[in-house]
């Protein structure tokens, strides 16, 4: 298998949504998510969070504004 | 200039709230604001390509039995008889909603959106639809299929999107106010770019019922308008529970009007010392400052402060948004994907090689990383300001994607650099204006809250029009043809 993001991506895109490159400078959307990628492999072991999924709307309500 | 025009001119420089107080004490019909709206549209609008469709007659006879119930005494609400019009997203039962794309260019809804029905039923005439981004999916005005929205500014420049006709129409003087959304930005950008103002509330604040979907975790809907007060006007119309939305808050809503006093000795204001100002501009940076100084004049305490998490917060909020507008245009991109313009489509793409894990692990740390931000930042102060967008406003040609321009792709990143965020953490957020740069182009302030802390937001925004007249500027309209990049050249 291609470890081109590029290739990656037409791959994924095709098998699971049956979706082809709309165009050929699709390919440069698709290398687009490098930066994403990254990200995640930056984001590993570095942040600290609670074992369970917890509610984003529970959060709103904990973090809101309060009446003075 | 004759008097008749010289009057309607001066009717359409009302704001909002100001033209709702007119129409109340009965100094002017809903019909005469609603026939200035429709001539100056009819004036400028070649020149800017802010709308898609006015409803000329219709409105106008709904404006003349408002001012009938006026005349018997009774008023429908706080927006009775104001002309509003709004990105052609909304939909109304049996109109047009074209969600700026080919796609959906013979669309009609069978029932309205729960914002425009609480806008109408306060009062107000809706005019017709406004131009925006195909789907709402980019940020500068670029629209393959009505046109590109000029920034009424100068129209080589863009007006930010993606309710790019709603910031336009505003700046315009064509509309005192219309409700855009906000995914990524797409109501603060445009109201930066053209010097108005725009508020996103709190994820959850306001229905979406009736709104097209374009990312289920981080749309939101929301006013431009001319002034902090006007956007608290139609907000507070607009906000609240709504049993056809279920995701909508029940939480109460303030009332924001009455916490616009100016005083902000008790205020602490955070600014970033990270992420936000990274490549900053210096003429942005510069307007950020001075408006941090006239906060400062009315009693405000800054601190500077890091936001904590921006590079997690970051990279989740580039991908929901992408897995999440994938998602609703699967169909559409299997059988016709050459009905979208080149960028959206290659947009939508890539996002169907995004992995389900990563996409769960973005919506499943959104929680503990807002409350990372309630410990580390709103314990410290009650709101956070940064630029709106860090660069300069762009043109349209620099940042035209199908058109090939260099670099475009890159700066979409940073057009939504420091407005993307604050969606992926739910966060209410307002965009003010705090200057020009040297291209005669606006420059816009964004200050974020706590969740439902519309009013605070709102407060320093209007404590901030209070001392600087930047809002108040109305740009000049060229008095020459339509420019040969302009409405009608793709």
């Amino acid at each position: 298998m291609s470890t081109n993001i590029e290739d990656q991506v037409e791959a994924q895109a095709r098998v699971w949504s049956g979706v082809a490159p709309p165009h050929a400078a699709s390919r440069d959307f698709a290398h687009g998510l490098v930066e994403a990628i990254r990200g995640f492999e930056r984001a590993r072991g570095q942040l600290v969070f609670e074992d369970e999924p917890s509610s984003f709307e529970a959060a709103l309500q904990e973090t809101k504004e309060r009446a003075p | 200039m004759t008097a008749a025009s010289d009057r309607a001119t001066a009717l359409t420089r009302l704001t909002l709230v100001e033209a709702c107080a007119a129409v109340r004490e009965g100094e002017v019909t809903s019909e005469a604001l609603t026939q200035a709206a429709l001539d100056a549209f009819k004036a400028g609008d070649a020149h800017i390509n802010a709308s898609i469709a006015l409803e000329r007659e219709q409105a106008l006879d709904i404006a003349r039995g408002l001012d009938k119930l006026r005349k018997a005494g009774r008023l429908l609400g706080p927006l009775h008889g104001i002309p509003l019009a709004h990105k052609d997203m909304y939909y109304r039962a049996g109109k047009p909603c074209t969600c700026g794309s080919k796609i959906r260019r013979t669309f009609r809804p069978t029932f309205t959106a729960t914002a425009i029905r609480r806008l109408e039923d306060a009062g107000s005439v809706t005019l017709g639809s406004l131009n925006m981004a195909e789907f709402a999916q980019n940020p500068t005005g670029h629209n393959a299929h009505f046109g590109d929205c000029h920034n009424p500014w100068h129209v080589d420049y863009c007006t930010g999107g993606s309710s790019s006709g709603s910031g336009a129409a505003v700046a315009a003087r064509f509309v005192y106010a219309a409700l855009g959304s906000d995914t990524g930005g797409s109501i603060r950008l445009p109201a930066s770019m053209c010097g108005v103002t725009g508020i996103k509330g709190t994820q959850s604040r306001v229905s979406r019922h009736g709104a097209m979907p374009l990312s289920f975790s981080a749309d939101n809907v929301g006013p431009l308008a001319r002034t902090a007060r006007d956007c608290a006007r139609v907000l507070h119309t607009i906000a609240g529970h709504d049993p056809a939305d279920p995701t909508s808050s029940t939480e109460p809503v303030a009332d924001y009007e009455a916490a616009l006093n100016g005083d902000l000795r008790a205020l602490r204001i955070g600014i970033p010392t990270n992420f936000f100002f990274d490549g900053a501009d210096p003429e942005v940076r510069d307007a950020f400052e001075v408006a941090i100084k006239v906060l400062q004049s009315r009693g405000a305490k800054t601190m500077r402060l890091e936001i904590p998490h921006m590079d997690a917060i970051n990279t989740y909020a580039s991908i929901v948004s992408r897995v999440e507008g994938a998602t609703i245009h699967a169909q559409w991109m299997r059988a016709r994907p050459h009905d979208y313009s080149m960028h959206l489509a290659g947009r939508l793409y890539a996002g169907y090689a995004i992995p389900a894990v990563h996409y769960v692990e973005a919506l499943s740390r959104r929680g503990p990383l807002l409350r990372a931000l309630g410990n580390e930042v709103f314990d410290k102060v009650d709101v956070f300001a940064t630029p709106t967008m860090r660069m300069k406003v762009p043109t349209l040609a620099a940042t035209d994607i199908d058109a090939g321009a260099p670099g475009a792709i890159e700066a979409f990143a940073i057009i939504i650099a420091n407005t993307r965020a604050i969606n992926y953490m739910g966060l209410p957020s307002v965009s003010v204006p705090c200057g020009f740069d040297a291209n005669g182009l606006p420059i816009g302030f964004q200050i974020q809250g706590r969740p439902f802390a519309e009013a605070k937001i709102l407060k320093v925004a209007d404590a901030l029009q209070q001392d600087t007249d930047w809002h108040e500027r109305v740009p000049v309209l060229p008095a020459v043809q339509p420019p040969e990049n302009g409405p009608g050249a793709r």
